[in-house]
């Protein structure tokens, strides 16, 4: 009887892809609606919720290739985002073990924790922000930053769990 | 990594597969710049469209107070221009109160005009104020006459209901006198208060009353409510000296398209009893000849007072030019017929 789990984990990995995409498309499509220093970061959504379903090594190179297209939008800081995101979706995707990813709270702290440090990593590697400024982007507008994030991840997760249910591919 | 070689992989990523992210991300950032700026549009427009209302009431009042600075150069002397003062009061609708007062030398009952014709009469003056009813006024009465003079009567506000209530009546029209819609009524100048010939309205149609031995006429309004602004006081002695050519421009013309009709319709009177008089007369010299050869008599003396039509045609004509040079509008006297006196007892038992 493997006909049916292969069949189910296939139409999952679609299912994640799809969900993929859409926060992908939303990142440029949907963000740019809304103004303000405290954004929702739909890219880091998509790679926190994909990178727990599938490798380390995978999940490295999808952070790779979103970080390389963040840059490419923002050459001045060419480079920051391609490495802060390719260690996030590699830790997220090592440690999917120790959060019970089904868990919705759990999965808000996930995104929330992982948008913070995004943003830390950017801000520090990237170098845009100095002295007090710097101070008020790590501890102000950061993690309000991430809790948008991370309280939208928790709607998505809600309103359309069969996109990002969390399921190995 | 060098500088140009990032700029040249973020180029490459953007133009190739990044491209329809730029894309979306454009036209959201588009979409936002609509949104945000859409405050901004609505206060523009809302700005632009209060500047235009308020440029055509400049306009608009431009072009009252250009015609009321001709009106001025036309009457010259004799007249105080005035400001309307808005009032909250019962009859608002049909009274003015005027800037204007005895120190500028407004009496009671002057005349209140505008370019386009007759507004109403002074019935109070303060010191400085006075108060002016409108020919809408339930008071208002002027005697009037077409601009031929063919008709006179009483003009005064049509007590109707709605928008009727704005229209003007012509009372006691003389049965004989039939007007024409469009026809032009002035005042008559009978009266102590109106100079004769201030535009009061333009005929409607005749309206059905139970005077039967008398026409009324139903009027638009020279001056509609709306248009009342500034306006121009006639003082007593200008009142008394007469507008003769004030506002002759808009009645001579009238007049003298009148005056055209009717010299066209003289000469073809003319011609048409020259031609009958001409018939009449070769039917004359006819008989008399056929009496003149069977009495053996010369004919030709009897023939030579046939007249032809053309010989007077060309009279005819240049009076009929002369008289449509005149002025219609100045009536010629008219010396009235002289009664003999009367002799005998007087009249009463006759009946």
């Amino acid at each position: 009887m493997r006909g049916p789990p292969a069949a189910s984990g296939a139409a999952s990995a679609f299912r994640a892809w799809v969900g993929f995409a859409l926060l992908v498309a939303a990142q440029f499509g949907v963000r740019p609606l809304f103004g303000g220093r405290a954004s929702v970061d739909f890219l880091v959504i998509a790679i926190l919720f994909a990178a727990v379903r599938i490798r380390p090594g995978f999940a490295a190179l999808l952070g790779f290739a979103a970080g390389l297209a963040i840059d490419a939008l923002a050459p001045t800081t060419f480079g920051a985002a391609t490495l802060v995101l390719t260690c996030i979706a590699f830790g997220a995707s090592w440690t999917k073990a120790v959060f019970f990813a089904d868990h919705i709270a759990l999965t808000g702290l996930f995104v929330f924790v992982g948008k913070w440090v995004f943003d830390a990593g950017y801000v520090l590697i990237g170098g845009g922000a100095k002295g007090v400024d710097l101070v008020v982007q790590l501890i102000l507008w950061s993690p309000l930053s991430a809790a948008l994030t991370a309280a939208v991840a928790v709607l998505l997760l809600t309103a359309f769990r069969p996109l990002y249910r969390p399921q190995a591919v | 990594m060098p500088r140009r070689m990032r700029d040249a992989v973020s180029t490459a990523l953007r133009s190739t597969v990044l491209s329809p992210l730029v894309l979306l991300e454009t036209r959201a950032s588009t979409v936002r710049a609509a949104i945000t700026s859409r405050n901004d549009v609505l206060i523009a427009r809302g700005r632009v469209a209060t500047d235009a209302l308020t440029a055509n009431a400049v306009a608009d009042e431009n072009a009252t107070l250009r015609r009321l600075m001709g009106l001025s150069s036309r009457l010259r002397d004799g007249f105080v221009a005035s400001e309307i003062i808005p009032t909250r009061g019962i009859e608002d609708d049909f009274t003015l109160t005027l800037n204007v007062g005895t120190t500028a030398g407004v009496l009671p009952f002057s005349p209140v005009v505008m370019a386009d014709g007759l507004v109403g009469m002074v019935q109070t003056v303060d010191a400085n104020t006075s108060f002016a009813i409108t020919w809408a006024h339930p008071d208002f009465r002027v005697s009037a006459m077409s601009v031929n003079e063919s008709a006179f009567g009483i003009v005064q506000p049509h007590l109707g209901s709605g928008a009727e209530r704005w229209l003007l009546e012509l009372r006691g029209v003389k049965f004989a006198a039939k007007l024409d819609t469009g026809t032009l009524i002035v005042s008559s100048g009978l009266g102590a208060t109106y100079p004769r010939g201030i535009p009061v309205g333009t005929v409607l149609g005749e309206i059905a009353t139970p005077e039967k031995w008398a026409r009324t006429y139903l009027l638009k309004p020279s001056v509609l409510p709306a248009a009342i602004g500034p306006v121009l006081v006639l003082l007593p002695q200008r009142a008394t000296r007469g507008v003769n050519g004030v506002w002759t421009n808009l009645a001579a013309a009238d007049s003298a398209a009148r005056a055209i009709a009717a010299a066209g319709d003289s000469l073809a009177r003319k011609a048409a009893l020259d031609e009958l008089s001409a018939r009449r007369a070769a039917l004359d010299s006819a008989s008399a000849s056929a009496s003149a050869s069977g009495a053996g008599g010369d004919s030709a003396a009897v023939a030579a007072p046939i007249t032809r039509a053309d010989s007077v045609r060309a009279d005819s004509v240049r009076r009929a030019r002369a008289a449509a040079r005149l002025d219609t509008t100045r009536r010629p006297p008219t010396v009235p017929p002289a009664v003999p006196p009367r002799t005998g007892p007087p009249p009463g038992g006759a009946l």
